[in-house]
């Protein structure tokens, strides 16, 4: 009970001197009263003596209580009682006196003691509430959940006088831990071996959701809680560790599963030399504890994963400004090439003419290319800007055509509509739109042979505009339908058919480019097998009604 | 591909002078390669302040001006010449500035060409402006257009297609009217709506759209392969006349 001798006294004062002090008073009361002797009434004495135990008893328990009512009990008895100086009575009522005035310090003795002790548990249980506050406004309001758990171990290992406690949690999977939180006694020394060979242990503990006792003998004992417990109901109350675990006297480190809403997400470990000595005010202390622990690893890895996901947004942005940058950058340069390329083909007729072409040929295929890129990344990086309004499939078609003519050359391409529809309107984005339409209508063109005709459709299916662009190509192999469209995909095979080879560069973006720009608006892009051969690529746009208009 | 013409035509169409405003040197350089041999006079400007008082001073042609600029935004320079001159306004713009051109025409520029431009398109571009700039000023006093067996009669208002009459609406009409004014220049959406249908409400894009198509189908052949009336995507339309 050395919590509760502190009362009264000052805290420095240690046991002895607090019982020299007593006797030195029991003394000194006993020499004053001795002087005035003659004029005492016995009731007098026994109050006085009555006084010094009290004293006794508050600044030091009931022991120093006791003690001083034997010893006040013979000194009433041997210097104040007739005869003087024996322990003989002379009136046998005198008896009657002393034995109240014992049975009196004793009980009185008793009461204040216990009363005190009463009082101290008040004060204790203030404090740890208090603790409990403190604790957690800083495991809510630390900038660094870190810190927090730091804090968090702190205050369990200086509260339950222990020479360490540890916070584990799991980092990607889920039996790795690592020690996040460290807190230690100066006067321990833990070396790294003992840790490591706890790791085991503590990932089965962090598994299992169970705890585990690591007793001085080496072994360890796992899962009694488990077995006493109700099943489940750990996982909805925190309050049911140490009740459920009988003996934990020889325990030198305990392991406590860390969970939240019944999920594993890390382990707690405290360790004292030679052994863990909890009291169940403690035990309780640290089973509570431990869940503030668990909601501070909880936030830590919320944290993380928060800060995980807005550094790849920031990465992002990053990768987009610089892809713009780039590409608006390239253009100067590829401008000049492609000027003075062309100025020397212009120049006349002399050996470098056929290398100026190719020159001027691939500053346009370089500049395709950035393009691709330039889409691609605004597209996966969400910065692209659709401006969707009413427009015709007329258009669209018409400003793809006249976009792509340079890559059909000569190719003949028919345009089939729905002759009983006078026009058919859908909700898009134009710009957008017709890179798509064109991207389709250059992959047709890069994957059939040169001459072979390509065929456009248009109608309505539904609340979709489908229009169709087939080609006579060699098809896409079924294993191949869903993977063209990723990007940077390119079939492989296709160099073998006759003349294509040639034209089919690029880097594999056109078709995912394409079926980005149609969903991002409600659309997507399909493929068909074609009957009798080849291939028939579909963008579907989100179609519109046209409203009778006023001439 | 190098254009052979004969070279009686080729000095009937040279140009006096043109400004071209760049701050990149190279730029500059191709741009003047492209355009020397039709071109008497070549002007140049590497930024916004120089190009204005350049173009005060010496009343070049045409005036060829890139969007970014070190000292101010290409988009000002437009306005600040248009302010007080009617000297066609060609601008050399990025890709990524697609959804600014409507601004740039708003702003008093003729045309646009995006980087990097084919020296054939940029020559047509500069010749089709100084053309343009030379036409009757006033609509509808215009000698008819002849495109092929097609006639444009604007001052008659009567379309003629192999001799037979081809009914226009009074909305069609206004609508090509405009276009034509505007022959081999990009015209926005707001400003051929506001031309035709002046400050009433509705939708610009659907009555655009749905008139557009009512007169192709009425002039072009193929309104899938239309060459008079020429879609400029995420700007407006353009009425191409053939060279």
């Amino acid at each position: 009970m050395d919590a509760l001798s502190t009362a009264g006294v000052g805290p420095s004062t240690t046991r002895i001197q607090r019982w020299v002090i007593a006797f030195v008073v029991l003394a000194a009361l006993t020499g004053a009263m001795l002087v005035v002797r003659a004029d005492l009434d016995k009731a007098h004495v026994a109050l006085l003596y009555l006084l010094v135990v009290l004293i006794g008893s508050s600044i030091d328990g009931s022991a120093l209580g006791l003690t001083l009512a034997g010893s006040a009990f013979l000194l009433f008895d041997f210097l104040f009682l007739p005869p003087y100086n024996t322990l003989g009575l002379t009136n046998p009522l005198d008896w009657l006196v002393l034995g109240s005035f014992l049975v009196t310090s004793v009980v009185a003795s008793q009461l204040l003691a216990h009363a005190q002790r009463r009082t101290e548990e008040a004060r204790a249980r203030t404090s740890e509430v208090e603790r409990f506050s403190t604790l957690g406004a800083e495991t809510l309001n630390a900038a660094d959940p870190v810190e927090a758990l730091v804090a968090i171990a702190e205050v369990i290992r200086a509260t339950l006088s222990v020479d360490s406690c540890d916070i584990y949690v799991h980092r990607g999977k889920e039996a790795d831990l690592e020690l996040l939180a460290h807190a230690a006694a100066p006067k321990a020394i833990r070396s790294a071996s003992t840790v490591g060979r706890a790791s085991g242990l503590l990932a089965w503990v962090g598994g299992r959701k169970e705890m585990a006792v690591e007793r001085k003998d080496g072994t360890v004992s796992v899962g009694a809680a488990a077995e006493d417990a109700g099943a489940g109901a750990r996982n909805e109350s925190h309050s049911g560790w140490f009740l459920s675990w009988g003996d934990i006297a020889d325990a030198r480190a305990i392991a406590i599963p860390l969970t939240v809403q019944g999920r594993s997400v890390g382990v707690l470990r405290v360790a004292n030399e030679p052994h863990v000595d909890l009291a169940p005010g403690q035990r309780a202390f640290l089973n509570a504890l431990s869940y503030y622990a668990a909601l501070g690893v909880e936030r830590l890895q919320l944290t993380a994963d928060a800060s995980h996901t807005a550094t790849l947004r920031d990465m992002d942005r990053l990768k987009n400004a610089l892809l713009a940058a780039v590409s608006h950058d390239l253009r100067t340069p590829l401008t000049t090439v492609k000027a003075l390329a062309h100025a020397i083909v212009e120049r006349g007729a002399s050996p470098g003419d056929s290398n100026a072409i190719s020159i001027e040929e691939e500053a346009d295929r370089l500049t395709s290319l950035i393009t691709d890129l330039l889409d691609y990344s605004r597209l996966t990086g969400g910065a692209l800007q659709l401006v969707p309004q009413i427009e015709s499939a007329d258009d669209l078609i018409g400003a793809a055509l006249a976009a792509a003519r340079g890559i059909l050359e000569s190719r003949s391409v028919r345009v089939t509509d729905d002759e009983s529809t006078v026009m058919l309107l859908g909700h898009f984005d134009f710009v957008h739109s017709v890179r798509a339409l064109v991207n389709l209508i250059e992959n047709a063109a890069k994957y059939s042979a040169p001459g072979t005709p390509l065929e456009i459709g248009v109608h309505r299916e539904g609340a979709q505009l489908v229009i169709s662009v087939s080609d006579r190509g060699a098809g896409v192999g079924a294993e191949d339908r869903e993977r063209i469209f990723q990007p940077f995909y390119r079939a492989a095979g296709v160099a073998g058919v006759a003349g294509v080879a040639s034209a089919a560069h690029g880097v594999g973006l056109g078709l995912a480019i394409a079926r980005g720009l149609a969903t991002a608006q409600g659309g997507d892009v399909t493929y068909e097998a074609r009957p009798g051969g080849g291939s028939v690529f579909s963008l579907l746009l989100p179609a519109a009604e046209q409203p009778p208009l006023a001439e | 591909m190098p254009e052979r013409s004969d070279s009686k035509a080729e000095a009937a169409r040279r140009l006096s002078s043109v400004l071209i405003v760049d701050d990149e040197p190279k730029i500059r350089s191709a741009l003047r390669q492209a355009l020397e041999r039709e071109v008497g006079t070549i002007f140049e400007a590497s930024n916004g302040r120089d190009a204005i008082s350049i173009a005060e001073q010496k009343r070049p042609a045409v005036v060829i001006i890139d969007l970014g600029l070190p000292d101010m935004e290409g988009i000002d320079v437009c306005r600040t010449i248009r302010a007080w001159s009617s000297v066609p306004i060609l601008v050399l713009s990025a890709r990524t500035e697609d959804q600014e051109k409507a601004s740039l025409l708003e702003a008093g520029a003729d045309d646009y060409v995006t980087k990097p431009f084919s020296t054939v398109e940029l020559r047509a571009r500069v010749r089709a402006a100084v053309r343009r700039s030379q036409m009757a000023p006033v609509p509808g006093t215009d000698a008819p257009i002849v495109i092929g067996d097609l006639v444009i009669d604007t001052a008659r208002r009567v379309v003629t297609s192999a001799g037979a009459d081809v009914h226009l609406t009074p909305t069609e009409w206004g609508l090509l009217r405009v276009l034509v004014a505007n022959a081999g220049k990009p015209v926005t959406h707001e400003r051929l709506f506001h031309a035709v249908w002046g400050q009433a409400e509705g939708d610009v894009q659907l009555y655009l759209r749905v008139y557009v198509a009512h007169l192709r189908r009425k002039l072009e052949g193929d309104s899938y392969r239309p060459r008079l009336i020429l879609t400029e995507p995420g700007v407006g339309y353009r009425f191409e006349l053939p060279a």
